[in-house]
């Protein structure tokens, strides 16, 4: 039985393949006239291209394509590197009735996947550490939510830090991961402190109104 | 008159490649699955989407435009612009998962993808970067010719129109290609990085990202059973193309691969979208097609136009 001539959204393909003779090949009609399909499929090759080039580390598209397409073709290269440690963000807050920094669970404050690297704290130190003024803005958030939450317990400022938890040779047996408060790492676990708010701004925000 | 026959070129040899009828189940089966998995990646955001684009949530200041930490500056949006903007990208997605407005649905969900991956920096993944792309591959084909409410109603308008079993090949050709062009990227990024002496996969499964699994396997493997997996994964990633070109490796491409993803989304914790995401598209594309046949419960031969 030869193929029938579909109507409505099926019909012959562009250039279609001649029917079987069993006549069960029914071609989807594609909806984009063939000019434009042609030019979608080389932007398609193109894009599949930079992909790889991206993650071969060919530079062409990061040389001619500007950062928003670029951004969209920084896919392939997964993590190409070992860890040296497990990297854990904290903050401490700058308490104003103890006159002390102690730790701060932040994590209430980015209930986004709070408990895992793609907490936005965690995404915020990770991209931003070394930029002073994401930093300042994440200072000023974490005071403003610490405060509104728990005036009780006000903060005038915070330190941001990360540790740096050794990763053990491949095949030693070792605890399951959980979160400790800061006081329970060992002194071998390495801290880094990446930004303090200047005690200045400390004492100023801790006598604001609402302060105890 | 008869036609002459068309002359054989590089040009034609490469355009009936791209040309050829696949299966129209593998469109369809990415075009159910793939928005599943991408809103399922997006829902521990969108839950939260006043927090994620509003300023009600830590919002990273405008970095000078030539920061490749922030690709293009968006500024916040009101509470409720973001609630709207979540609930558009649910119902869009979910619409393009049933077939229904197929072509509308995968450019609007395709649109806010990208909108939500260059709106927040913070919250953009691999999976976030991938998701328009392949939105926008399912809007420029005919994805809701059949298994969707589209088809349905066509059929209810018109009974005795056929019914498709085939679509011109170049969405599934992008797919195919994109895969290979992904894994042979993601090989020789890793080739040039630390796979090949250092202990790459051993070192990632310390951190929160730790699952259940990953940590029994880090009590179970021994050492020198990470860097097989390692050699395993470089040779698999690295001649990606060749094992899926050669029809006689492709099946076998094809469970390496899956077991790979399946492997990475069970240590990874949240890996697992960016893992089904790819075995997604790895079935849709390469699946054979008996399998895939069966998977939709299509008789493989003629009956096609009474039974579809």
């Amino acid at each position: 039985m030869p193929a029938r001539k579909p109507s409505g959204a099926v019909s012959g393909a562009a250039k279609p393949k001649p029917t079987p003779p069993d006549g069960a090949r029914v071609m989807a009609q594609p909806w984009l006239p063939p000019s434009v399909r042609r030019i979608v499929a080389v932007l398609a090759g193109l894009y599949a291209l930079f992909v790889w080039m991206d993650g071969a580390g060919i530079g062409l598209p990061d040389a001619i394509l500007p950062l928003p397409l670029r951004f969209f073709v920084q896919e392939a290269a997964l993590f190409p590197h070992s860890a040296r440690d497990a990297i854990e963000w904290r903050a401490e807050g700058w308490r104003c009735d103890l006159g002390r920094f102690e730790e701060l669970d932040v994590r209430p404050f980015f209930p986004i996947r709070r408990d895992d690297k793609e907490s936005r704290f965690y995404r915020a130190m990770f991209f931003h550490y070394r930029q002073r003024r994401v930093l300042e803005a994440l200072d000023e958030f974490i005071v403003e939510q610490q405060n509104r939450a728990h005036p009780e317990a006000r903060i005038g400022g915070v330190m941001l830090l990360d540790l740096r938890i050794p990763i053990p040779p491949p095949g030693t047996p070792e605890r399951r991961y959980e979160r400790l408060p800061l006081t329970d790492y060992p002194q071998e676990v390495e801290r880094k402190y990446w930004y303090v708010t200047a005690s200045d701004d400390r004492t100023r925000r801790c006598e604001e109104p609402g302060a105890p | 008159m008869k036609r002459p026959p068309r002359e054989v070129t590089w040009r034609t040899r490469f355009e009936d490649w791209l040309n050829a009828p696949q299966p129209i189940e593998r469109l369809a089966l990415a075009r159910i699955l793939l928005p599943l998995v991408l809103l399922a990646f997006q829902s521990s955001r969108l839950i939260h989407a006043d927090h994620w684009l509003s300023p009600i949530g830590f919002r990273v200041p405008y970095l000078g435009g030539h920061d490749w930490r922030q690709p293009l500056y968006i500024p916040p949006v009101s509470p409720g612009v973001a609630w709207t903007v979540a609930i558009l990208t649910v119902a869009s997605g979910l619409a393009l998962a049933a077939g229904f407005f197929t072509r509308a649905s995968a450019g609007l969900f395709a649109a806010l993808l990208a909108y939500l991956a260059l709106a927040d920096r913070l919250e953009a993944f691999t999976v976030s970067k991938l998701g328009p792309m392949l939105a926008l591959a399912l809007c420029f084909s005919p994805s809701g010719a059949r298994y969707g409410l589209d088809a349905w109603r066509r059929r209810r308008r018109n009974p005795a129109a056929p019914i498709p079993t085939h679509v011109s090949g170049g969405v599934i050709r992008f797919f195919q290609v994109f895969l290979c062009a992904m894994y042979s990227g993601a090989g020789i990024a890793k080739l040039r990085g630390d796979w090949l002496g250092g202990d790459v996969l051993w070192s990632h499964l310390h951190d929160n990202y730790q699952t259940t699994i990953s940590w029994l396997l880090v009590r179970a493997v021994p050492g020198w059973g990470w860097q097989a997996l390692q050699y395993l994964s470089l040779i698999f990633e690295t001649a990606a193309p060749l094992w899926f070109a050669l029809p006689w490796t492709r099946r076998y491409a094809v469970l390496a691969g899956l077991g790979m993803h399946a492997l990475i989304g069970l240590m990874f914790g949240p890996v697992i979208w960016f893992a089904l995401l790819m075995s997604t598209l790895l079935v849709s594309s390469y699946l054979p097609e008996a399998w895939l046949l069966r998977l939709f419960r299509r008789p493989p031969a003629a009956r096609q136009v009474a039974t579809g």
